[in-house]
């Protein structure tokens, strides 16, 4: 009882020992309690900042770095240059330029409130803005209004324009107004190989041809500058930069010639014109190397003014659209025959000018007795009959695998996007009619490409090379980094091959020949002339008047450089030897010109040569001095 | 002679020196110590705030100057690329062709090549019994430019 009792006393005693024993102790004790309370609420309060402190230093340092960095850093993406595309010779056919994008602050012509509730006043007058500037960006000042009316902080008003075109925008000062630099793609040469350059979209995106399937290659990688900014929102020019350079894209050198490139395009659509056709193509291919020279379509575009309406036209026909190949398609079923042994070069067929196979009749295009033909003659003549009794000679299967060898029913190899496999069916599916069919070049289908390929095979001494439209990259050092060797593969012998060449010779100058129009004058040239009636799309059977004219060949004969295959949609005449023949003419003279081979025919006797040539020298003389009358006006030319 | 010296010097046997003035004077030397270190300090850190504040004028310069660099470069190329624009279609073929048609030239005629029948001295056929005949062929200097 007595422990309980004695902490209660020592309290008690200790109690008294501590009253103020006078007034002034007793404030005194109360400015110490007061000054214990005021220590102790600024301990509170210095380890609240501790606190803070170190959640702010230490456990969200990243956080409320980054949120400082983001009220003081800007991060501007510096655009990637798309790489240039340059023909075999180095003209540019595609590359970039900066382009002026006119954008506007819509909310900027309205009055708002600032974040401290003051209120903002109107930038501008919409309307005036839209007059002012509705002549400078070639839109009209109506839709322009209707822009700056939306509520939205950021509204394009014109794009791709000419760099000049946004100086002339900025030295305008318009409030809410502004202008970006972008880069906008530009083709010097308009539509030269449109189709296959391709194009890019307003954002810089590849959209098709070769931009489109090498897009890897030309788009180059985005930069980024971080850059920090006074609270006005105006750069910091001192301050440290973080700069990331963009990648410029590479740059790609095709195997186009731009010289010949544009003479098919220009010849093509020539054909068009004359031949009332629907349609045109023109692929031009280097022997041995699997180069192609010139990939021309008609009707073709502008890819720097290009329309809707004109989707039709960008597609690259020669490698998209597939067609019967005719008879162009019957000195690869003579070749298979002669590398399989089924026939002789020098053997002789008895050709009546029709056979009936099943219910079905075929006949030659000429009425003829029954002749004694050799391959050569049949070619020479194009005729179907003919053509029938070889391939009935070789057989169905080895047909079919020789055709696969020259390359029908899968791509070329280029990887286009889109292109098309072309038709040949399996031996299993083949009807009665079916060996008849396909050795004259119908029941199967080819793209241009395929067909001016498998003539390269038979140029090259009867190795097919994968063809190409890429020479190389260009990096930045300025050098040419090659592109990797075609595939190539042996699909007949150099002997038939030669064999082959010596009779589609006989097919440009034999008697009765039909591809006679495909002469080049001081040159040897080879080929087949096509013509084949239309599938009808969708059904069965053939269209009674739409053909399609086809002529196939090279150059020089005895050591063949240039390949031309020549494609007339729908033309009349609609025979190929009238038609496409002399297309070919002309584009196999201006790529042999171009390409600098020399001619191989039977040349003249020098004493001629000086007369033609001052027979020609007069002639010109004559031109000069009518055209200097006409411009003189002193004559009317009429 | 300083009084620390005296100090050294003092004669065995005599009566101990009062360091106070001794102490006095080494106060006088310390507070002039004192002064030039302050001065230096004051010097030394003037020249740090002028030196940094002459850095961060001359990085600001340097700063406007490789932004006015960088300007002018992207004009540069932003220029080339439009003359590579323009050169590229002022050498456009289908340009060239019709300009030359409308200058009144006319497309080349087929290629030959020319058989010779006799020999030229360019040929070394100087050295033929019928030398001087070949000479006097006129289609020479068309062919050759050998005398």
């Amino acid at each position: 009882m007595a422990t309980e009792r004695e902490p209660r006393r020592r309290a008690r005693a200790e109690a008294v020992r501590r009253a103020p024993t006078s007034p002034r102790e007793g404030a005194r004790a109360l400015a110490v309690r007061r000054m214990r309370v005021a220590l102790g609420l600024f301990v509170v309060l210095a380890l609240a900042s501790v606190g803070q402190l170190v959640n702010i230093q230490v456990l969200r340092a990243d956080e409320y770095a980054d949120r400082g960095s983001r009220q003081r850093v800007r991060t501007v993406e510096l655009a990637a240059t798309r790489g240039r595309i340059y023909d075999r010779d180095g003209e540019v056919l595609a590359t970039s330029v900066t382009a002026a994008t006119v954008f506007a602050d819509p909310r900027a012509f309205r009055p708002s409130e600032t974040p401290d509730g003051l209120l903002r006043p109107a930038a501008g007058d919409a309307a005036d803005v839209a007059r002012r500037l509705a002549p400078i960006v070639g839109r009209d000042a109506a839709w322009i209004e209707d822009r700056l009316a939306r509520d939205a902080h950021f509204v394009y008003l014109a794009r791709q324009l000419d760099h000049a075109v946004g100086q002339q925008v900025l030295e305008l000062g318009l409030p809410g107004i502004g202008v970006l630099a972008e880069p906008r793609r530009v083709y010097p040469a308009g539509g030269l190989a449109a189709q296959v350059v391709g194009f890019t979209g307003v954002d810089d995106d590849a959209l098709a041809g070769i931009e489109l399937h090498n897009d890897t290659v030309l788009r180059g990688r985005p930069g980024s500058v971080l850059v920090e900014r006074a609270p006005g929102g105006i750069d910091i020019a001192p301050a440290p930069r973080e700069v990331e350079p963009p990648q410029v894209g590479t740059d790609l050198v095709l195997t186009i010639d731009r010289g010949i490139q544009s003479a098919a395009e220009r010849i093509a659509a020539q054909v068009v014109v004359d031949a009332n056709a629907r349609a045109a193509s023109v692929v031009v291919l280097e022997v041995g190397t699997g180069e192609v020279l010139a990939m021309a379509n008609v009707p073709t575009f502008d890819p720097n003014v290009r329309l809707e309406e004109d989707q039709d036209r960008w597609r690259n026909r020669a490698l998209t659209d597939v067609f019967e190949p005719g008879s162009i398609q019957k000195a690869l079923t003579v070749a298979a025959a002669l590398e399989a042994g089924a026939i002789g070069r020098e053997q002789r067929f008895d050709v009546a000018d029709r056979l009936t196979i099943a219910d079905k009749t075929f006949s030659d295009v000429s009425q003829h007795g029954i002749e004694s033909w050799t391959a050569a003659d049949v070619l020479a003549r194009s005729s179907n009959v003919g053509t029938i009794r070889i391939a009935q000679a070789l057989g169905a299967a080895p047909l079919h695998r020789a055709l696969l060898d020259f390359g029908y029913g899968r791509p070329s190899g280029l990887g286009w996007p889109g292109e098309a496999s072309g038709l040949l069916a399996d031996p299993e599916d083949w009807w009665s009619t079916s060996l008849p069919t396909i050795a004259i070049g119908h029941g199967t289908a080819v793209t241009l490409m395929q067909i001016a390929n498998a003539y390269a095979t038979i140029a090259n001494d009867g190795v097919q090379v994968q063809p190409r439209l890429v020479r190389g990259t260009v990096g930045s050092d300025g050098n040419l980094t090659p592109s990797a060797p075609p595939a190539s593969h042996r699909v007949v012998s150099a002997s038939t091959a030669r064999d082959v060449r010596s009779m589609l010779e006989q097919a440009v100058i034999g008697s009765g020949a039909t591809g006679a129009l495909a002469a080049v004058p001081g040159h040897r040239v080879a080929g087949k002339t096509g013509t084949a009636l239309k599938p009808i799309d969708g059904g069965t059977g053939y269209h009674e008047d739409r053909y399609v004219a086809s002529f196939v060949g090279f150059a020089p004969v005895e050591a063949p450089r240039i390949v031309v295959a020549v494609m007339v949609d729908e033309p009349f005449p609609f025979y190929g030897g009238v038609v496409a023949a002399p297309v070919f003419s002309e584009v196999m003279h201006a790529a042999l010109l171009a390409r600098r081979v020399a001619p191989d025919a039977e040349g003249v006797d020098l004493a001629t040569a000086i007369a033609a040539a001052e027979a020609a020298r007069r002639r010109a003389l004559d031109d000069a001095e009518a055209l200097r009358l006409a411009t003189e006006g002193l004559v009317t030319v009429g | 002679m300083s009084a620390i010296a005296s100090v050294l010097r003092r004669p065995v046997g005599a009566a101990p020196v009062r360091a106070v003035p001794r102490l006095e004077l080494v106060g006088e030397r310390l507070r002039s110590h004192v002064l030039a270190y302050t001065l230096l300090t004051v010097l030394a850190i003037a020249a740090s705030v002028f030196g940094a504040v002459a850095l961060n004028a001359t990085a600001a310069d340097a700063a406007v100057a490789a932004r006015d660099l960088e300007r002018r470069i992207s004009e540069a190329e932003r220029q080339h690329a439009e003359l590579l624009v323009t050169v590229s279609t002022l050498e456009d073929p289908t340009r060239i062709r019709e300009l030359a048609l409308a200058m009144g030239l006319v497309p080349a005629g087929p290629a030959r090549h020319v058989t010779l029948v006799r020999a030229l001295p360019a040929d070394g056929a100087h050295n033929a019994p019928d030398a001087e005949l070949l000479l006097a062929d006129e289609l020479k200097p068309i062919l050759s430019v050998e005398p």
